[in-house]
């Protein structure tokens, strides 16, 4: 089966003024069709730069150096500019962390949800939308402007936005950050249920692991613009074979008992401005030993696992 | 929010009062125009340098014309020469400014150089330049009217165009499969329509007072026509014997400058509070 998007030693640099700087550094990722895979790191380890990628939307400082980027089988840097916005069109959803950054301020919501259903849109099309995110009064809601929604309802639209031409992918970048903790659950519920819906594949960039656990089926650990270990969701939590993907399990709010400390990661990631040429992650790791710092680590199978480490093994032997 | 319809400049008296005032001038002169009621602009017959009386309510000009009927024609050609070149100018500025934020990279560079480029000469300076290069006219005003305010207009686009690019609406259009003419058009014009319309209120005064500059030396519109700027142009030489001469053109084009710039002032507020 085809998977549907496909991502394969991908490297992007960015050219600032200030000097290169390289934000993607060989990820590789691929997610079957219906699934929803949760790719978790911290600011600056390449998830947004990942996910503006696969859409061929980074701005003209993006540099791709190596590497493909399949969507359907289709790789979006063989496409011309009319092939490239077809297939954004068609197969490509995105929701953003902010909804109303997401829906221009200008223009009635009908109307947005009409551009995003291309031209066969009509009325019952666009009510039929908002109806399947849950907004019951759509007739109101397509007469009202952005500014006249609340963020939850319009965190809803984007997401009606984003399935609304049945894409094969849909990236979703903290799409619940901005929102209410309240209504945090039920968007992302919302969200998921879309995409099994339709059967998009949702790639699920965040750093709340408690989302991601909760409904992800695999989960990928990025780290300096790599995707250092991807795995069962359940598994991965359970017995995490990268020294990041512990000590972020650590690091995470909410896991901490009475009377307990919640562990920060020491340091801060790197940026790199070319290929690493060791592990990315060494100086900040406890297992670190001599080959850590000399040679780059590659993909490898350990167990159940895709990780990138040299010592992977000893890792998943030390989680109970 | 209130979406019934709301009186223009709500709690703006001043911009009311000026826009009344601009409205009541741009009437005069339309009655001036299509009306033989207050006389014909370039009819000679009366006394010379008369002082106002009852025929001639402004006096009359060394010629014997009518004052009065020249200065409501005059306002028409300063107001429509003025707001001919900012039209012109904000057209072409928008879609600069616009290209330039969205595109960035050598577009932005080439149109953000070019207009400091056209900032860097002082605009009287430049105005006058480019009416000894037409040749003194109508049109060199206009030209010289675009030339001056097109690098500001380039910029305040430019400027709020960046503001609206980088947010993730413009991106999810891209994913609708948008093309850049669709982007440009229906997503970042209609957000930065504001900006524009507030800057085009307050070229327009600037323009008037290139206009007006331009045509007191005598470069920019010829006679028998009549603009604010030519009216003081003719009447200085004769301030002293008939004041009149200087001061009405000189009172009305100070009013109608006014006017414009407190109807920009009141738009701004009400477009863009924020700048506040």
């Amino acid at each position: 089966m085809t998977p549907a998007l496909a991502v394969q030693d991908l490297a992007i640099d960015f050219q600032s003024r200030r000097g290169q700087v390289r934000a993607i550094d060989g990820a590789t990722l691929s997610a079957a069709p219906g699934e929803v895979l949760g790719i978790v790191g911290e600011s600056g380890s390449g998830k947004s730069t990942l996910g503006m990628a696969i859409g061929h939307l980074l701005g003209a400082g993006a540099r791709r150096v190596s590497g493909d980027i399949r969507v359907d089988g289709r790789s979006i840097f063989a496409l011309d500019e009319a092939g490239l916005r077809a297939l954004r069109a068609d197969e490509l959803g995105y929701v953003f962390q902010d909804p109303m950054g997401a829906l221009d301020p200008t223009r009635r919501i009908g109307l947005q949800i009409k551009a995003a259903l291309g031209g066969m849109a009509t009325r019952m099309g666009i009510a039929s939308v908002l109806k399947d995110v849950g907004l019951a009064d759509a007739d109101r809601v397509a007469r009202s402007y952005p500014h006249e929604l609340s963020g939850g309802m319009a965190q809803r639209v984007c997401i009606g936005i984003a399935v609304a031409r049945r894409p094969k992918v849909v990236i979703a970048d903290e799409p619940t950050a901005a929102l209410d903790a309240s209504i945090k659950s039920q968007i992302l519920d919302l969200l998921v249920r879309r995409c099994r819906a339709t059967g998009a594949v949702l790639i699920l960039l965040s750093h709340d692991l408690y989302a991601i656990r909760k409904c992800s089926d695999r989960v990928a650990v990025m780290y300096a613009g790599r995707l250092v270990e991807t795995g069962w969701t359940a598994a991965v939590f359970a017995r995490p074979a990268h020294p990041y993907t512990v000590m972020l399990l650590q690091s995470a709010i909410g896991r901490e008992r009475s009377g307990g400390r919640v562990e920060p990661i020491p340091g801060a990631p790197p940026v790199l401005t070319g290929r690493c040429q060791a592990c990315a992650f060494a100086p900040r790791c406890r297992w670190t030993e001599q080959a850590c710092t000399a040679v780059r680590p590659e993909a490898r199978c350990v167990a159940d696992r895709d990780v990138i480490c040299h010592r992977a093994e000893s890792v998943m032997g030390a989680a109970r | 929010m209130s979406t019934g319809i709301r009186m223009p400049f709500h709690g703006e008296a001043l911009a009311r009062a000026a826009t009344m005032a601009l409205a009541m001038l741009i009437a005069l002169s339309i009655l001036g125009l299509t009306t033989s009621f207050f006389g014909s602009p370039t009819a000679l017959g009366g006394p010379p340098l008369s002082a106002p009386t009852q025929g001639y309510p402004l006096g009359t000009d060394q010629l014997g014309r009518s004052l009065l009927p020249r200065i409501l024609a005059g306002i028409r050609v300063t107001i429509v020469l003025s707001s001919f070149a900012v039209m012109i100018a904000a057209m072409v500025g928008s879609l600069l400014g616009i290209l330039a934020a969205y595109l960035r990279g050598i577009v932005d560079e080439i149109v953000a150089r070019l207009a400091d480029l056209m900032f860097s000469f002082p605009a009287i300076l430049l105005a006058i330049l480019i009416s000894a290069i037409l040749r003194p006219g109508t049109p060199s005003a206009i030209s010289a009217i675009i030339i001056v305010t097109l690098p500001i207009m380039i910029r305040i686009v430019r400027a709020a165009t960046l503001a609206v690019a980088g947010q993730d609406f413009v991106i999810q259009a891209q994913i609708a499969g948008a093309g850049i003419g669709r982007i440009l058009a229906l997503h970042l014009l209609p957000n930065v329509a504001g900006a524009i319309v507030v800057q085009a209120a307050y070229s327009i005064s600037f323009g008037m007072i290139i206009e007006s500059g331009i045509s007191f030396l005598g470069l920019g519109v010829q006679p028998p026509g009549a603009s604010l700027g030519s009216l003081l142009h003719d009447g200085r030489l004769y301030l002293s014997v008939a004041p009149w001469l200087v001061f009405a053109p000189g009172f009305v084009l100070a009013i109608t400058i006014l006017s414009v710039n407190l109807v920009g002032d009141g738009l701004r507020r009400t477009i863009d509070p924020v700048l506040e």
